[in-house]
């Protein structure tokens, strides 16, 4: 078992830049449906900082169109020519499961188009239990990264899923560097109370920790978001434990709080983090049309730096 | 309409609102503190319930003056919460505000105002609200409900609605914009969240909750911004400027409080509405600043409106 020193550790969401360029050999990323505007600016200029090679498959004609209009330099940039989604999101993770990509990213198709191939059980990248989406944040206000999940995915978890989203999650903050994670498992408030799921799952979920149910982590829960990150609000309530105000993961107990949660830390705290799809073999990049430039960015450095192979449990 | 908390005061003032507010199981300093600062703005008068006992030893150990104050001596918590009530039923209080700043303390006066008898209820929902005032949005904004109700279904969203119109429209907005949150901006039958959004949209343009816009489902991101509304597609005018977010469940409005405060450093203050007097809880963790905006914002419940 590989021991993750702190030099390799993730402290910021500019050291993903740093980890992406390292090792010498960029990593190939494929865009499935590559013909949008955004996500080719954000893909060209990756490019340009060396973080990524990318492969572009859709619409041949209006890609090149679309780079001609933007001055996107596309020299020597692969292109694989497919006018259906359906055929280029295949096309897509066939070259990540066949080894000729590292990263799969979405273009300009529907989630459920850009997913199906991923999730098909033969020909696809299923790894672990179930997909989830991670968005890793550094805030002002907040003494480290941390990364919430699940704000776009699945919508109303149940136990068994919330486990394999915190099993994702800690899968990969071990990957950036942090040992143990320290997951908090949001409620209302921090008691158990029969009539609130999320408090029962959450409760339910710290014992199958401690009982070693779910490894590699320490999970706490039910706690308010204040208790998750402050330690002040978390001792005020009584609640003195290694998890409550020195979270790594966030878990939402579903994906309104979990949206909401990660609209808030972009829209009103100013975040930019970077954001993907775990629970494949693959980093997947699925940033939305809203989301900022940086932010794709961040998450295709994100996706280029890490390394999900399964070395490890 | 109001763009920061401390416009409240002026906004008061200029309306000549004095209200009289009353403090059962009145204990914490924390709640005095803020009572005393509201009385000297000139916007309350206070009456406190409570063990008078007590009350003098603590005004001496932190020289407050109650010469101008009402105390009524009454030292059974439980009791005190009951007085309270009837307070504001025969007419003699506008506020009610938690002496003891504690779940506890919160849970008897509320259970004295759903009494059939004794109680004061108004609508059929109470309901907290949250203003926020946030450097990144461009006026005051409320969400609703933080606390009081859990998993609110369809009727009970429409009262929580209700509740938080009533109360902007005191504030100055004549015809306030709620934004029905949701995951996604799209009618999902997998979502009640949006499915509900959708209906409440839909009752506000008929008429069914009044003086209002209503649109939903909107991301928290199609709700607060104009661009990315657009990106979407969205057309509507509460998208990008609504005065009211209206949370799915407990859980997303407690995290965006939460969130608003700790990570966007925001000035926050709330109030309980639903009953025919503004309720103040504060907690312990609140800031002085929250404790005083929260009384000062629970008299707007009683700024007159021109308009129908």
């Amino acid at each position: 078992m590989s021991e993750p020193g702190t030099a390799n550790r993730v402290k910021t969401i500019a050291d993903l830049y740093a980890f992406a360029g390292r090792g010498g050999k960029l990593k190939k990323l494929v865009v499935a449906a590559a013909q949008d505007e955004h996500v080719l600016d954000a893909v060209v200029k990756a490019r340009e900082k060396g973080i990524v090679e990318p492969i572009l498959v859709g619409i041949k004609k209006k890609i090149l169109e679309l780079a001609g209009e933007h001055h996107f330099n596309l020299d020597g940039v692969r292109i694989i020519d497919e006018e259906d989604n359906i055929r280029a999101a295949e096309i897509s993770v066939h070259l990540v499961r066949d080894g000729e990509a590292d990263i799969l990213m979405k273009g300009l198709l529907d989630t459920a188009t850009y997913l199906r191939p991923v999730l098909d059980k033969s020909n696809g990248l299923r790894r672990g239990e179930a997909l989830s989406s991670i968005g890793l944040f550094e805030l002002t206000n907040y003494h480290k990264l941390f990364v919430l999940t699940d704000g776009g995915l699945n919508i109303a978890p149940d136990l068994k899923m919330k486990m394999a989203i915190i099993k994702n999650a800690v899968f990969f903050m071990r990957r950036l560097g942090v040992e143990i994670p320290k997951v908090a498992v949001l409620g209302a408030f921090e008691l158990v109370n029969i009539n609130m799921i999320a408090t029962t799952d959450a409760a339910l979920l710290s014992m199958m920790s401690q009982r070693g149910q779910i490894r590699n982590c320490v999970i706490d829960g039910p706690l308010s978001f204040d208790n998750a990150i402050s330690k002040k609000s978390a001792e005020f309530k009584g609640i003195f434990n290694e998890v409550a105000g020195d979270a790594d993961i966030l878990l939402a107990p579903n994906i309104e709080s979990g949206n909401a949660m990660y609209k808030s830390f972009v829209y009103f705290a100013g975040a930019s983090p970077a954001s993907m799809l775990l629970g494949a073999s693959a980093p997947i990049v699925l940033t939305s049309r809203a989301d900022s430039e940086a932010i794709k960015l961040n998450s295709i450095a994100l996706a280029a730096s890490i390394d999900l192979s399964d070395k490890t449990g | 309409m109001l763009h920061k908390l401390s416009e409240l005061e002026p906004y008061l003032n200029e309306h000549r609102i004095r209200c009289r507010l009353v403090i059962p199981a009145a204990k914490d300093t924390n709640v005095f503190n803020a009572a005393i600062a509201a009385h000297e703005s000139g916007i309350v008068d206070i009456t406190l319930i409570g063990d008078e006992h007590s009350i003098r030893r603590l005004a001496e150990e932190n020289n407050y003056d109650l010469s101008d104050m009402r105390i009524i001596n009454q030292e059974n918590p439980a009791e005190a919460a009951v007085q309270s009530v009837r307070m504001v039923k025969d007419g003699s209080a506008e506020i009610i505000m938690n002496g003891e700043e504690s779940y506890y303390g919160a849970t008897m006066i509320l259970r004295q105002i759903d009494d059939r008898r004794r109680g004061i209820r108004k609508g059929s929902i109470m309901s907290h609200m949250a203003i926020f005032e946030v450097e990144r949005y461009h006026k005051l904004i409320a969400v609703t409900d933080t606390v009081l109700n859990v998993a609110p279904d369809l009727s009970t969203k429409a009262g929580i609605a209700h509740n938080a119109v009533f109360f902007m429209r005191r504030l100055g907005t004549e015809i306030p914009k709620v934004a029905v949150l949701a995951a996604i901006e799209m009618v999902n039958e997998a979502m009640p969240a949006t499915m509900h959004a959708g209906l409440l949209s839909k009752m506000a343009q008929r008429g069914q909750i009044k003086n209002c816009v209503i649109d939903g489902p909107l991301a928290f991101d199609n709700a607060i911004s104009f661009d990315s509304a657009q990106q979407k597609g969205i057309v509507s005018e509460v998208a990008g400027d609504p005065d009211i977010l209206l949370a799915p469940d407990i859980e997303t409005a407690n995290i965006l409080y939460q969130s608003f405060v700790f990570f966007a450093n925001a000035r926050v203050a709330s109030v309980v509405l639903g009953a025919s007097a503004p309720i103040v809880f504060t907690s312990k963790l609140d800031t002085d600043e929250t404790r005083i905006a929260s009384i000062l914002l629970a008299a707007a419940a009683y700024v007159p409106i021109s308009y129908r």
